[in-house]
Order: C-alpha cells, then sequence, then structure tokens
C-alpha cells in the first residue's frame, strides 16, 4: 500500500468504509480504489458476516451488493435497521441487478444510493463524499454516545 | 383415445332445426349431452354458468345476426371451440368466420350424424391443439425472456471486475503507466464498455418484447435535450472531423415525454449518423412542430453519409439489422438500437421513420407529443359539464442544503413527487408532471379544485407528508405556497361576463384556465433566483 498517503496531514482517522460483495477480486480492486481515495476499508463476502462486521468496525459508510450468500443485500439492510448503533450508517447499494424494479425498493428499504455494475467510479465516490459530508456529525454523536 | 364430445351448447331458434340436430348428434355419439338456447343471450348466460366442451351457433338469431353472433360468443368463451350451422345461402360468411377462428360449419340440411361426429370430435381436438400450441409459445418467449435477462445480469458481473481493475490501472493506482501501456489499457476500456453497451441493449431488447419498456413523462424542453445530446457526442465528431449542429426551432412548446429515454433516442440515433458519415461531413439534428399534425413535435437527425439503399430502408428498425456494408472498420453493437429506439418512440404515442436518399445521406424523424395541460386538466377542474367554482395553484419547492447527493436528490424529488399524488383528491386536484427545470431546487405545482380559505388545510397535509421523508428535513429546505387561479364568485364582483352567462365552451375555459397556469408555472421557474418573488407568494398565502 501507499503509505505517503497517510502521512499528508490527513484526518488523524479516516472515514472507514465496509465493502459487502461475495466477489473477492471486486472486494479487492474496490477496496484498493477506496483506500487511493484517503478512505479505510473492511471487507465482508456474505450478508451474515456484514451485520457481524458492521457491528465490530462500524463503518462510516457500506457499500452493499444485492445478490449475497447467507442474506441477500436487502435482508442486510432490514437487519441494519435493527440495530440502534448500525441503523444511521448510510449504506450505497453497487449491484448488477436492474435500477427497475430493484432501484425503488433499495430505496425505500433505507439505503441512500443506488448503482449498477459497472458504475462510474467519479460518480460513486462523489456520492460517498457527499453523503459523509452531509452525515458526518451524526456518524460522530452515535459513535461518542453509548452504544 | 378418443376425445370425449361432453356438453355440447346448441344455438338455435328454429325449434325445427334444433331438434334435428339434437337427433343427429345423439345418434352419433353416445356419452354427448346437449343443451339447447335459443337466444344469444341465453348462450352468453349459459357460458357464464358452465363451459360446454364445444358450441354449436347459428349465426342468425334473434337477437343477433352474422358476423357479430359469433364474434360475441368467442369474445366470451375464447377457450371453447365453435362450429358454425350456416344455411345454402350464407356459407360465404361461414367461411369467413373460419378464418377468424371459428373450427369448422356445416350447412344445415346437409348434416348427417357421421358428419356431424366427425365435426365435433374435429373440433374439439383442433380447439386443444392449437390452445396448447399457444401456451407453448407463451412459455418459449417467456423462457426466452428470462433466460436473456439472467444471462445479461451474469455477464454484468465479471465485466464489472475488469472494468474496475483496467480503471485502477488507468488512473495509475498501481503505479505509474508507459504511454503506450496507458494506450492499450484505453482501448481495453472502450472494449468493456462496449461490452457493456451490447448487455445494456440486450436487456433493453428483451423488456420491449415483453411489454417491460417503461417511460416516465414530464414536461420537458426538447431544444434543451437536443443540445445536452449534441454535447455528449460532439467528441466522437470532432473526432472525425464532422460538423455536428443543433437547430431546433425555438418557438417549440413543452413536450410531454420521459427525457432520459429522447436522450437516449437521439444519442442513438447521432451516434449512428456519425458512423455512416465519411469524415468531413456533417450531422444535422432539428426539432419542429409536426406539419401534418400540429400536436406533435417531430425531431430528425440528417447525416450527409452514403445513404442506405430503398430496398435496405424498411428493414432499419428490425431486430438484429445490420448494415452490410459498414464504412468504419469498427465493431458495431448488437443491431438491437434502432429497434429499442423505435419502441421507445412508440411508447410516447409517436413513431419513428426513415428516409434516405443513396449518395446523399439519410434522415431518421422522430415524433413526440406536445405537452397539454389543458387535456390534462379538463377531467379534475370540471364537473357535470362545468368548470368548478375555484381553482388554485400550490406550488411546492424542495431545495438541497448542501451540494447535489447525485442519484440520491433525484430519487428524494421523485419521492416527493409521489407523496403529492397522496396529498390530493385525484378527481378533483393534479400534481402536474415535474417541469425538468435545471437548477439545483425542484418545484412541483399542484393545481387543485378548493379556494385559498381551504387550502391551508392541503398545504398541511403536504408539509406533513415531505417533511416525514427520511433524511430529507438534514438535506433540503421545502416551501409550500398557493395562490388564486381562477375565482367566478369574486371575479363577478368585478366583472358580469364571467359566471353563468360566459360564452365560452366549457373546453375553452379549460383552455384559459391551463394558459393561465402555465404562465404562472413559466414565469416562477424564470424567476427562481429571486427569493422577493417567493416571499410575496408566501405572503399572499
Amino acid at each position: 500500500m501507499r503509505t505517503e498517503n497517510k502521512t499528508e496531514g490527513q484526518p488523524l482517522t479516516r472515514p472507514k468504509i465496509m465493502v459487502v460483495d461475495d466477489d473477492p477480486d471486486l472486494r479487492h480492486a474496490l477496496s484498493l480504489r477506496l483506500r487511493a481515495n484517503n478512505f479505510d476499508t473492511v471487507n465482508a463476502g456474505d450478508g451474515y458476516s456484514a451485520i457481524a462486521m458492521a457491528k465490530k468496525e462500524r463503518p462510516h459508510l457500506i457499500i452493499l451488493d444485492l445478490g449475497l450468500p447467507a442474506g441477500g443485500g436487502f435482508t442486510v439492510l432490514k437487519n441494519l435497521r435493527k440495530y440502534p448503533t448500525l441503523a444511521d450508517i448510510p449504506v450505497i447499494v453497487l449491484t448488477a441487478r436492474d435500477p427497475e424494479g430493484n432501484e425503488k425498493y433499495t430505496l425505500e428499504s433505507g439505503a441512500i444510493a443506488f448503482f449498477q455494475k459497472p458504475a462510474d467510479n467519479d460518480e460513486l465516490l462523489g456520492v460517498i463524499r457527499a453523503s459523509l459530508q452531509a452525515g458526518w456529525g451524526l456518524g460522530r454523536a452515535l459513535q461518542s454516545g453509548p452504544a | 383415445m378418443e376425445p370425449e364430445a361432453g356438453h355440447i351448447l346448441l344455438i338455435e331458434d328454429n325449434p325445427g332445426d334444433a331438434d334435428l340436430v339434437r337427433l343427429r348428434l345423439e345418434e352419433g355419439m353416445s356419452d354427448v349431452r346437449v343443451s339447447c338456447v335459443p337466444r344469444l343471450s341465453d348462450a352468453l348466460a349459459s357460458l357464464d354458468a358452465e363451459t360446454p366442451s364445444l358450441v354449436l351457433l347459428d349465426l342468425n338469431l334473434p337477437d343477433s345476426n352474422g358476423a357479430e353472433t359469433f364474434h360475441r360468443i368467442m369474445q366470451k368463451a375464447p377457450n371453447v371451440p365453435v362450429v358454425i350451422l350456416s344455411g345454402r345461402n350464407d356459407e360465404a360468411l361461414a367461411i369467413n368466420a373460419v378464418h377468424q377462428g371459428v373450427q369448422d360449419y356445416l350447412v344445415k340440411g346437409d348434416i348427417t350424424s357421421k358428419q356431424l361426429e366427425r365435426a365435433v370430435r374435429y373440433a374439439v381436438e383442433r380447439q386443444a391443439l392449437s390452445r396448447s400450441l399457444e401456451i407453448a409459445r407463451k412459455q418459449q418467449i417467456e423462457f426466452k425472456n428470462r433466460f436473456l435477462s439472467h444471462i445479461s445480469h451474469e455477464l454484468r458481473t465479471p465485466l464489472t471486475c475488469i472494468h474496475q481493475y483496467v480503471t485502477l490501472l488507468l488512473d495509475g493506482l498501481a503505479g505509474p503507466l508507459a504511454p503506450n501501456q496507458t494506450d492499450h489499457l484505453k482501448t481495453a476500456l472502450k472494449s468493456v464498455n462496449q461490452l457493456h453497451a451490447m448487455i445494456r441493449d440486450l436487456l433493453e431488447a428483451t423488456r420491449a418484447d415483453s411489454g417491460k419498456l417503461r417511460v416516465e413523462p414530464r414536461c420537458i424542453d426538447v431544444g434543451e435535450l437536443i443540445q445536452q445530446a449534441v454535447a455528449m457526442m460532439g467528441p466522437a465528431a470532432a473526432a472525425k472531423h464532422l460538423a455536428l449542429e443543433a437547430l431546433p426551432d425555438q418557438t417549440i412548446p413543452l413536450v410531454y415525454a420521459d427525457p432520459g429515454r429522447v436522450i437516449e433516442v437521439l444519442i442513438n440515433l447521432i451516434d449512428n449518423a456519425i458512423k455512416f458519415t465519411p469524415t468531413e461531413g456533417a450531422v444535422l439534428v432539428q426539432a419542429a412542430i409536426f406539419e401534418t399534425d400540429p400536436t406533435l413535435v417531430c425531431l430528425s437527425v440528417s447525416d450527409s453519409g452514403r445513404g442506405i439503399p430503398a430496398e435496405l430502408l424498411p428493414k432499419v428498425f428490425d431486430r438484429l439489422y445490420q448494415d452490410p456494408g459498414e464504412v468504419d472498420n469498427n465493431r458495431t453493437g448488437l443491431g438491437l438500437g434502432l429497434y429499442i429506439a423505435r419502441e421507445i418512440v412508440t411508447l410516447h404515442g409517436g413513431s419513428m421513420s426513415a428516409a434516405s436518399q443513396l449518395g446523399s445521406g439519410s434522415t431518421f424523424s422522430f415524433t413526440l407529443p406536445l405537452f397539454s395541460l389543458a387535456k390534462l386538466l379538463l377531467p379534475v377542474i370540471t364537473f357535470q359539464g362545468r368548470l368548478r367554482d375555484s381553482i388554485v395553484l400550490v406550488r411546492v419547492e424542495l431545495t438541497p442544503l448542501a451540494n447535489s447527493l447525485g442519484g440520491s436528490w433525484k430519487e428524494t424529488c421523485q419521492r416527493c413527487l409521489d407523496l403529492l399524488r397522496r396529498c390530493i383528491f385525484v378527481d378533483k386536484d393534479l400534481v402536474l408532471p415535474s417541469t425538468g427545470g435545471s437548477g439545483p431546487s425542484e418545484t412541483f405545482f399542484v393545481v387543485a379544485s378548493t379556494d385559498m380559505a381551504h387550502v391551508d388545510i392541503m398545504i398541511e397535509r403536504i408539509r406533513a407528508q415531505v417533511l416525514a421523508l427520511p433524511r430529507l428535513q438534514a438535506s433540503s429546505t421545502l416551501r409550500v405556497t398557493a395562490e388564486k387561479i381562477y375565482c367566478p364568485a369574486s371575479d363577478d364582483l368585478r366583472s358580469d361576463d364571467l359566471k353563468s352567462d360566459d360564452p365560452r365552451s366549457v373546453e375553452e375555459r379549460v383552455a384559459g384556465v391551463a394558459a393561465c397556469v402555465t404562465e404562472i408555472i413559466q414565469h416562477s421557474l424564470k424567476s427562481k433566483p429571486n427569493i422577493n418573488q417567493k416571499e410575496t407568494h408566501e405572503n399572499a398565502n
């Protein structure tokens, strides 16, 4: 990993993004790109570990695939809402599925954005930054409050 | 196994003929039960109560005649085989009926029991066969569509991976690249994008086939869309040294269409024009009111390419049509682009056509319906043939606080629009289609059949519903205001020609209201940045 990024006067904690996708190669590539853009990353490859990992790591944002083993993306979205500490983490859905029939349901299930694969990298990063800015205070408040 | 004749419904008004046919039937087949009715109305009632295995039908009944008779029966029971009993003088009609799906006909007077039995059994058999063929055909289409849809999704997953790694390398995230490496990767990325476009076309065509293609029309300015499409295709035209020009008639009123879809169609046509026009040529995009029908606008893309031979012209919209003599040595798409484009235009209620002069170029044109507010308003603001008592325009303005959240903002606006539709009475209020303004804030309008004294109830309902949207309060501000459009009771005080003795027809008066609403909307969209303007409306409320 290129370490020089970390020393260039970045904030002490970089926003942490959890990538949930069952394709390890894609997880790897996405994580590389996110880290190059000054985010920390954690990964999960199925619905069950997504929730476990989210509880453990408390990411600031989640990028979520819909077609997942052990509980699909919609189940993950539903389960996230069950935990007060996880309920407000912004979720961006990134899926090979069609927007038609899925986008509306995704947003109704609480995700903040829907991207179809392959997504434009700049657009995806733009939405990540915008939602982190908008929800940053909220995330902080939750982290310092009683869990 | 011999098919069972079962229950036969005999529709015959002449008691002599009816008895004869019944006798012949019972002679020929031991397993048959015959019920006989003299009128079409009785027959329809009987079909409601019980489905027979066959209908024997005289076409001339006391309450129905000729082709009408079998149309009604086949409409009522499309899966029941029908055999016609015709007289000697209406055989032509009977043959015609067979062309339209009746299984057989028998000429009364010539009927033997053997012949009748044979006709009945064959008709039942044939009907069952054609029905199972139809079911199999539908299943096949359904299977094909599901298969294509599944394949397209599966193809996307590895494609996404390739896309991600190629862009990682191209963006230098895995170390610096030599110039020729960059070129190679760009070529790879171009192919990835082509493949992506093909997968998308495949899905779209599959959707079009199964009637699942959707358009969401709203009020749009086609001139603006043409400018956008031309801007997007500019680089491709410049790369071939083509002049790409847009010449929309500036006076075209708003069009009622799905902006994303219209851009898709325009880009498809411009892309084709660029592809088939040699270097230094020209591509021209135009829009004007359609000459033969002024309720349509006609958009066209003309090129100075080599043209399409007359015999191929009707085929260009076919699925999988590909130009036999491609100029560029480029890979083409799947040959689905024009097919999808035409489907999209048809869904809007327009049509698409192509004209060409071999050697001097081609023109692809399509029509879209002009937006008619009066047409939308008529059923809402009139009641029992009269204009409603009072009409108010409610304006709902949503402004994002931070810089746009991309797709998320668009979705917020869509959800706001959906909510608005729940805040109104559908039979007397109308949420106007989005005006597609390009600024950051979104304004929705509701025409409401109420007066200024009662509109507050609606405003409160809208505020409560919209502000309850998750994350809305953190990301945007909401302003809901109302203004009077029409209120004859108070107008009467000033002018005595408005109410009951208004000489204009209801349609003309609705058109007047529509014009008034349009003027206010246009004015408010133009004066968007002017805060004071909005405040006065707020105060007026």
